[in-house]
């Protein structure tokens, strides 16, 4: 309960802020939409010309970019702190948290919304997904919408969780912005299109390292079922809900062990 | 012209002290190349061309468009800053012009960039992919002239948006926008070639054209001799009107400034 | 009465890598690196009283920062034990902290761009402060430090004395026993200042809160605290009340000399080795002087001697615990 008092303060204070930058904030928001709607914009123009890849059409292809700007709409207005995590160490700004009464992670998560960012990404999502939803011949039912929410959580479980895991590494390294930078956003340039058009090593790293096909492309695959789908294991699209649980709670675990660290070298 | 010289190598020799950077900038470059390549290979599946484009063409395209646009990529937020913190009126008591000086220091960081991440990031993917030699070794130096013409087009036009911080608040948000403008219709992420002809036909009339296709069309022997000659001189026309324009609010941010004090 | 801060034999050591200069050098370094130690915090002990008001001074670098964070739960100390409230701080970091409260003078807690209020409300929720006891809180402290004014006003637009002002209450809104204030009036003018002192002292008479001040000011320690330890190269050289170091340097006396060139010169001279007179005649006969002011030592002045290593402090140690 007093969580929730909290997370609805931090919110509201966050809401405030943007406020007080009204034109700026929204000429920002605008730019970060018209930014990522570059891929899609691109992809759209090639598949006047070429149809489809790899077996997906147009809307299939805006299915698969919607549910990877709507996760990161969540993860950014959660897990803002710990995308910018090594430079509050570097301000010194984590020792605030360490003497308030709550957990550290808690704290990360609510304290700060990337409501720009949020709006940004989530407005693009939300409008991929209305335009193709009802195109790529999804039945709706219980089941599908059942399916669709658990994969939306887990998408965000699973980003969120891999924004601890790089976050942790500040308190081993003093650069983890490059290391974060080549696994994670390269990753993410890779998870827009249908993984089974990149060669093997890649598709290995985006399922078993840097797990972003659980995010967008297993979970388009149980509601799609395309053809390349036969490259994988039929199994990998009844787990994908699931993997964002697993993902997280590796992250808490890696997570506590590190924190340690900072107890005992400070910044 | 000697000191302008000195800032372009100083710019260079800065860039270099991050080695890291220097890595992150190759390996980066190289994973970009790759999944667009990628991208292109499933785009034409089994199909030997398209429109009488074949996919090396592409290729070599996408891999010369992204490693100049990489190069052509710096601080786009320095004007806004010198503005906001105040330390552009210290500029204008140095005896040197301030806008060559900007545009040294971004050719510096540029061929930089062009020696340091485009390059080796070409030697890695020549290792997986075939691309289509230049047409003529004559064509290269004029290819050269043309990607240096592009190149201040692009720079006039982001120029002229960095003055208007002399007027707004922050400029990033207009200069993103402008970014995504340039990478769409410049061809950067999907080759001219294959634009609805609408579009084309739009972009034609636009400078962006004249930043990297013409270079690139040069290299691959698309245009013919009294085509080059034009090509050239429709870059050289955009030099002029973006430059007068970029001029004019230069002339009109510092009047603004000296007269309001910052 | 029982001790609320007990500080027993506490060491933190850092390690630092070492860096050669020169290209050679530095790819040398990612593979083989060297590490110096530094000795942050260096056996320290002390014990303090509930309702105490304990000013730390040291020079830059001497270790007080880390004895701060050791003393709020943000590092654990290499060897030697740390029991406060009936805590050790950094394993019970959660219930510790609740009764505790910390402001670091250069490191704002306040959101820049919103009115403190809000920034207020937030640590209502996160201490889970009862609404009337917040409010009482509230009124009582922006009465105090006149913050009616400005509670309304985004904190980017406040004086820096204002927004510590701030600070201070966002620490201590949920009423802890025990406050850490870590270089609360950096950078602030008198009046500010003054303030700050006032507030920092009727808390500790109203509600006997025990007090840790750190500062480089001494009008800070003379005005506000009973007792004072001195932290130098992370180890404890002086700990006992701020008379006590008076009384013992009241020998030491400064003069400043106006020659008759228009120069001026100062001089410190222990009178109870070289008695006045005595220096007297030796100024007089040297030097042509215009004019002559004796001061009296200042806490001030005295400090400086002392980190400067100019006096020596023997035996004070002893006597101070």
């Amino acid at each position: 309960m007093g969580e929730a008092r909290i997370a609805l303060q931090s919110l509201k204070m966050s809401f405030r802020t943007r406020m007080q930058y009204r034109v700026d904030s929204l000429v920002a928001t605008l730019a970060v939409f018209i930014r990522e709607s570059a891929n899609i914009i691109v992809i759209y123009l090639a598949l006047l010309k070429f149809d489809s890849i790899n077996g997906w059409n147009v809307n299939e292809m805006l299915f698969l970019f919607s549910i990877l700007f709507l996760t990161y709409a969540f993860v950014v207005s959660l897990f803002a702190d710990l995308r910018d995590f090594s430079r509050m160490i570097r301000e010194g700004r984590f020792d605030r948290l360490l003497v308030r009464p709550r957990g550290l992670l808690f704290q990360l998560i609510l304290n700060n919304a990337d409501l720009i960012a949020s709006v940004g990404h989530g407005t693009l999502g939300v409008l991929l997904f209305l335009i193709s939803a009802g195109k790529v011949g999804i039945h709706w039912d219980f089941a599908t919408i059942l399916y669709y929410v658990c994969a939306i959580i887990s998408g965000v479980l699973i980003q969120g969780g891999m924004f601890i895991i790089f976050s942790s590494l500040s308190f081993y390294f003093v650069e983890t912005n490059s290391i974060r930078e080549i696994l994670y956003w390269n990753m993410r340039k890779f998870a827009g299109y249908p993984i089974s058009i990149y060669h093997k090593l890649i598709q290995g790293l985006i399922i078993y390292v840097i797990p972003f096909a659980f995010v967008n492309y297993f979970p388009a695959q149980y509601l799609l079922r395309k053809p390349d789908m036969a490259n994988y294991n039929e199994i990998y699209i009844y787990i994908a809900p699931l993997v964002g649980i697993i993902v997280y709670l590796a992250a808490y675990v890696f997570w506590r062990v590190s924190v340690k660290r900072y107890y005992s070298t400070g910044n | 012209m000697r000191a302008y010289v000195e800032f372009a190598i100083k710019k260079f020799q800065d860039k270099m002290a991050y080695r890291l950077d220097f890595f992150m900038g190759i390996v980066n470059t190289a994973i970009t190349i790759l999944v667009y390549l990628c991208i292109y290979k499933a785009l034409y599946g089994d199909a030997a061309d398209i429109d009488g484009i074949s996919y090396s063409m592409v290729a070599t395209n996408f891999v010369i468009t992204l490693g100049l646009s990489n190069a052509f990529h710096y601080n786009e937020m320095f004007l806004q800053d010198k503005i906001r913190d105040g330390s552009i009126t210290n500029e204008f008591l140095k005896p040197v012009s301030f806008i060559l000086r900007l545009l040294s220091e971004n050719i510096g960081e540029g061929a930089f960039k062009i020696i340091f991440h485009f390059i080796p990031a070409l030697g890695i993917t020549i290792l997986y992919t075939s691309l289509c030699p230049p047409k003529s070794v004559l064509g290269l130096p004029v290819m050269f002239l043309s990607v240096a013409l592009g190149y201040l087009i692009l720079w006039l036009i982001s120029f002229i948006i960095q003055t208007w911080s002399f007027w707004l608040f922050s400029v990033w948000g207009i200069i993103t926008i402008k970014n995504v403008f340039v990478s769409i219709l410049s061809g950067t992420l999907l080759p001219l070639w294959f634009m609805p002809q609408a579009l084309r036909n739009i972009i034609s009339v636009t400078p962006f054209e004249s930043i990297y296709f013409t270079p690139v069309r040069i290299y691959l022997g698309e245009l013919g001799g009294r085509e080059i000659l034009s090509a050239l001189a429709v870059q050289v026309m955009w030099i002029a009107i973006l430059g007068v324009i970029a001029n004019v609010f230069w002339k009109k941010g510092v009047k603004k400034l000296v007269v309001q004090g910052g | 009465m029982e001790n609320m801060i007990e500080v027993r034999d506490v060491k933190k050591y850092y390690k630092i890598a070492k860096r050669d200069k020169g290209f050679a050098a530095a790819a040398g370094n990612l593979f083989n690196r060297k590490y110096e130690t530094k000795r942050a915090v260096d056996d320290i002990s002390f014990s303090i009283k509930k309702g105490e008001i304990v000013g730390f001074i040291g020079p830059n670098g001497a270790g007080k920062s880390t004895t701060v964070k050791i003393l709020s739960g943000i590092l654990y100390p290499d060897a030697g034990e740390v029991k406060i409230n009936g805590f050790v701080p950094y394993k019970q970091r959660k219930q510790y902290v609740k009764n505790i409260g910390v402001v670091f003078g250069q490191k704002s807690q306040l959101n820049w761009d919103l009115p403190l209020i809000e920034s207020f409300e937030l640590m209502k929720f996160i201490y889970k402060i009862p609404q009337k006891k917040y409010e009482e809180n509230l009124s009582l402290f922006s009465r105090l430090l006149d913050m009616e004014d400005f509670i309304n006003q985004p904190v980017r637009q406040l004086s820096l004395g204002q927004r510590m002002r701030g600070d201070i209450v966002a620490s201590l809104l949920h009423s802890p026993e025990i406050v850490f204030l870590d270089e609360p009036t950096i950078g602030l003018d008198v009046v500010a200042k003054e303030r700050i002192r006032e507030f920092v002292r009727y808390m500790n008479e109203t509600a006997h809160t025990t007090i840790i001040f750190t500062t480089h000011d001494m009008q800070d320690i003379e005005k506000v605290c009973d007792r004072l330890i001195i932290i130098d190269k992370g180890r404890k050289v002086y700990d006992g009340s701020i008379e006590e170091i008076k009384n013992k340097y009241a020998n030491v006396k400064t003069i400043e000399l106006l020659l008759e060139d228009g120069r001026k010169e100062t001089k410190t001279f222990d009178v109870s080795v070289t008695p006045m007179n005595a220096v007297m005649e030796a100024l007089f006969s040297e030097k042509n002087i215009k004019d002559i002011t004796i001061c009296e030592s200042e806490i001030d002045s005295i400090i400086r001697d002392i980190y400067e290593g100019r006096v020596i402090l023997d035996n004070l140690e002893a006597e101070g615990n």
